[in-house]
C-alpha cells in the first residue's frame, strides 16, 4: 500500500514537473490545462486530490481546473476569480471540509 | 541558468539573450492579459470559468474578444507600433503569424521608453522589443490598441 502511494507522488511529480517547464510561459489557461501531462494527473483521479491541495498550500498555481475535473465541486465564488491566491484558500478548506489530509 | 532564461532560450527563438531584462519575481497571481492592463493581482482570461474576464464581454479566445476586453478601459484599435507622447498602447499577439483570425496567446504594453513590458505567463515579467516575441509559440503581432493618458503620464 505504501509502495503504490510512493509510485503516485513519483509519477505525479514527475508530470508536474514536465507540466510546470513546457506551459510556464502560457498565458491562456486552455493551453495549460490542455497539455498532455495534466490531462494525465486529471485521469489520476482522486489520488492526486491530496497532492494537488498541498501544491496550492505551497505554490498557488492552475490546480483549479483539475480539482474541478477530479471532484465535480468548484468552491471559488465568482468575486474570486481570477485571484490566485484566494482561489487557492477556497478550495484548501474544501479538502478540510471534505476530510483531506496533505 | 535561470527558468526564465531557460524557457525563453526553447520558445522564444528570436528574444535573444541581453535583448531583454527582467523586472519582476515568478507569480501566478497575475498573467500577461492583466498586466498590460496594468493589473499584478488577477488572472484574466476568457477561457477558463474561474479567470477574471470583463463581465460584457464574451468568454471567447479570439482577437474580437480581447480588443472588446481592452475597449471596455478605454482602449481604441491604432496601427503603429511607435511610441505617441500621451498614449498608452498594448499589443495582441496572436498565432500563427498574428493572423487576425488567430487565437490570441500574448499582450504586451508599451513602456514610455517606447520597449515593451510582457509578463511571461506564470513566470516573471521582462522589457524587450514588440518584435522580439515573434515565433512559433507566440505567433506575432495582431493588433495594436492606443489609450490616451496624458501627456503627464510621459
Amino acid at each position: 500500500m505504501l509502495s503504490q502511494q510512493a509510485e503516485i507522488v513519483k509519477e505525479f511529480l514527475a508530470l508536474r514537473q514536465e507540466w510546470e517547464r513546457e506551459v510556464a510561459g502560457a498565458s491562456i489557461v486552455a493551453e495549460k490545462t490542455s497539455h498532455p501531462a495534466y490531462q494525465k494527473i486529471v485521469d489520476m483521479g482522486t489520488a492526486v486530490i491530496p497532492l494537488l491541495l498541498r501544491e496550492l498550500e505551497l505554490r498557488p498555481n492552475h490546480w483549479f481546473a483539475a480539482l474541478r475535473a477530479i471532484t465535480g465541486a468548484n468552491p471559488i465564488q465568482p468575486e474570486q476569480r481570477g485571484r490566485t491566491k484566494q482561489m487557492a484558500e477556497s478550495w484548501l478548506k474544501w479538502g478540510k471540509e471534505n476530510g483531506y489530509e496533505w | 541558468m535561470s527558468r526564465i532564461d531557460s524557457w525563453i532560450g526553447t520558445y522564444c527563438p528570436n528574444l535573444s539573450p541581453g535583448s531583454y531584462q527582467v523586472t519582476s519575481s515568478a507569480t501566478s497571481d497575475y498573467n500577461c492579459i492583466a498586466w498590460a492592463a496594468q493589473s499584478d493581482d488577477c488572472w484574466w482570461d476568457p477561457t477558463d470559468p474561474d479567470q477574471y474576464w470583463p463581465d460584457e464581454v464574451s468568454r471567447k479566445l479570439t482577437l474580437e474578444a480581447f480588443i472588446e476586453a481592452y475597449q471596455t478601459l478605454g482602449y481604441v484599435p491604432c496601427n503603429s507600433v511607435q511610441y505617441e507622447p500621451g498614449f498608452q498602447k498594448v499589443a495582441i499577439y496572436t498565432k500563427p503569424n498574428g493572423e487576425p483570425d488567430g487565437e490570441p496567446t500574448h499582450v504586451a504594453r508599451q513602456l514610455p521608453s517606447g520597449r515593451w513590458t510582457s509578463k511571461m505567463g506564470s513566470l516573471e515579467d521582462i522589457e524587450h522589443e514588440v518584435d522580439a516575441l515573434r515565433g512559433f509559440y507566440y505567433g506575432a503581432v495582431a493588433q495594436i490598441l492606443k489609450q490616451f493618458v496624458s501627456p503627464s503620464a510621459d
